[in-house]
Parts: C-alpha cells; structure tokens; sequence
C-alpha cells in the first residue's frame, strides 16, 4: 500500500508525498489502535479485580433475588447501577493503560467497524446489557448461597463409597 | 449513554426488537404478552414488577417488556424507555369510567423523548366482554387521529380469546421492520 503511494506520488511533487504517506499511516495507526483497545478490554475481563468486583456487587444485592418469573421494579435499578459500574471500570481500566485514550473516539469507531464486530469479547459486552443474562447471573448466585447448588471450587464431591 | 448501552443498540443483526407494553391496570398487559406466548392465562395475578418474554415471530427476536399500570407503578415507566422499538398501549375497552385517565396517560407518555420514533399499536382489548366500545369509539375517546408524532394503528382484541391479537403484534413488527431494518 505504501509502495504504491511512494511510486505514484513521485510524479506528482514533493509536497504531496508527505501528505499521502501521512494518510496511509494514519488509518494502519487506527487500527492498531483499535486492536490494542480490543485486547486490554480481553485482559480486563481475565483479571482478579474484575472477577472481585462483580462479587462484591453481587454479594450486595443478591438477597434481593427471587427465582419468580415476575421480576421486581428493584432490579431494574440494580441493574442499570451494574451497567454502570462496569461501564466506568472498562474505562479506568482503559485510560490508565492507553496514553490519552478517549472513550468517544473509541465508539466512533466501533460504529464505524459495525460489522466486524465479531467475537468472544464482544459477546461478553453484549451479555452485559442483557437482562436476562443479568437475572440469572444473580439467580445462580443465590442457588450458591442458599446452598442448593453445590459449590464446585470447594473440591471434589464423592457420591458413592467403596472406601474399605 | 455508555459503551455499553451504544454496542447494545448497534447490534441490529440478528433483528431484534425491543417492545414496550404499558396501559393502565387491569387493561390485561400479562394477558396479552401470555397469551401470545401459548401460556396459561387462568393465574394472572395484578403486576407489580414487570414481565419480560422473548419470543420468535416472523424470523424476529421479540423482546417484550410488560410493567405494571397501577398508579404508583407509573412513575417507574421511564425505567424501560430506553431503545423501544415499538409501543404497545393496552386499553380496557369496557372500563369506560377510566377512559379519560388512559386518554392523559397515553399522550404524556408521547411526549417523551425516548420514545419519540416507536411505533404505536393501541389494543382495543376486552371485546368479548358486554359493553365494550367499538375500537372507533376508543380511538375517539383517546383523541388518537391528533397524534402526528408516531405511526399509530388501535386493533380491537380479546386478551382471553386471543382474537386479533396476530393482526395487532403483525402490523406493528412490520412497521419497525420498515423503519429501521433496510432491505437485504
């Protein structure tokens, strides 16, 4: 891509070549960008702070839970209080590791990439906003701490014995 | 609005629509919503919350949202504005002493601003019962035609029957369709 613009601005003076290989730059510059924005918001999910973070959440608000098909007026609050907060954790996270990283440019381009917009990581930021998902996220919390769901990182449970 | 909320709504390829159906109490909301949905409508009991189904039709993902009507519920409507594709108000055609209070809450509820491009299908509902105005009479009653902010349509229909029902959900996924799903 360079190549061809180096070839052809020879022909057309100095002062464009300055200015077409800036153009050609710039949208490679974008991209990469983009894709380093993309892989932090993939780090961020894998980390222990965000893990604890919704823990934490869901430790505050999960007795307000009831595995009824009629859902109360109160989790549409809690729940708008969760899009927030991990709205704001994806853009700490993103502002202390991208140097001036802009938050409006970064939807600008999201909405100019619209149909590439494949992938795990987008199907987790999806899953955010989705309410159901949301609800049964809280609800399989509750099964935990009510202790009608065994809890699987305590180990190994054996059912049946032989053990003479 | 935030990252969120801006992917949330860009994410149109799978044809999703959002629906919101409001009306005062006992106009038959979860009736309707049960009844679309092949569910048994014998328990219905009045909603406090609110309801949300997702369903097939006409190769869309319907999500609809049906919250409360009681009095003290309404002020929590604005809750569920965000992103609605289409309005669905639902009317006790035989509750004529209400009629005025639907008719107040209906056009306030025009005025907002999160709702300014959905799609407005009136349910005219309760047919079978005796003494249920025509859908003409409602749509009178309800200064319907000084509507000029929304495509609006009023369907006749019997939540317990589930008459007419089709035709109402049908015209109104086909109008969203139009407006914001272009063709392939």
């Amino acid at each position: 891509m360079m190549e061809r613009f180096r070839e052809h601005s020879e022909e057309l003076g100095n002062n464009e070549i300055d200015d077409l290989e800036v153009i050609g730059t710039q949208a490679s510059a974008d991209d990469d960008i983009f894709d380093a924005i993309i892989g932090h918001i993939e780090d961020i999910f894998m980390e222990q702070n965000f893990q604890e973070l919704q823990k934490c959440f869901m430790e505050k608000h999960w007795h307000e839970f009831e595995d009824k098909e009629e859902n109360k007026l109160c989790y549409m609050d809690i729940f708008k209080e969760y899009i927030d907060i991990i709205e704001k954790h994806i853009e700490t996270h993103l502002m202390m590791n991208i140097p001036n990283f802009s938050m409006e440019k970064f939807i600008e381009q999201l909405q100019t990439r619209r149909s590439e917009l494949d992938g795990e990581v987008f199907e987790i930021l999806f899953t955010f906003s989705d309410f159901t998902a949301f609800k049964e996220m809280f609800l399989d919390y509750k099964a935990v701490k009510d202790g009608r769901v065994e809890d699987l990182s305590k180990g190994i449970c054996i059912t049946s014995g032989g053990l003479h | 609005m935030g990252l969120l909320t801006i992917l949330k709504k860009m994410k149109l390829k799978e044809k999703e629509m959002r629906i919101l159906m409001l009306g005062l109490d006992n106009a038959g909301k979860t009736t309707i919503l049960k009844k679309f949905n092949g569910e048994e409508i014998d328990t219905i009991s009045p909603t406090l919350g609110f309801n949300i189904k997702t369903l097939e039709h006409k190769g869309y993902k319907l999500n609809i949202w049906d919250v409360g009507g009681q009095k003290s519920l309404r002020s929590y409507w604005r809750n569920y504005f965000e992103r609605t594709d289409g309005l669905i108000w639902v009317v006790d055609s035989a509750d004529k002493r209400r009629l005025d209070d639907c008719r107040k809450e209906l056009h306030a509820l025009l005025q907002e601003e999160r709702l300014a491009g959905a799609t407005l299908l009136i349910f005219s509902n309760k047919r079978d019962l005796p003494g249920a105005l025509l859908a003409e009479e409602i749509r009178d009653v309800l200064e319907l035609e000084s509507i000029k902010t929304h495509h609006w349509k009023i369907v006749w229909c019997s939540a317990i029957t589930g008459q007419n029902l089709l035709e109402g959900i049908n015209w109104l996924i086909d109008d969203i369709a139009a407006r914001i799903f272009t063709v392939d």
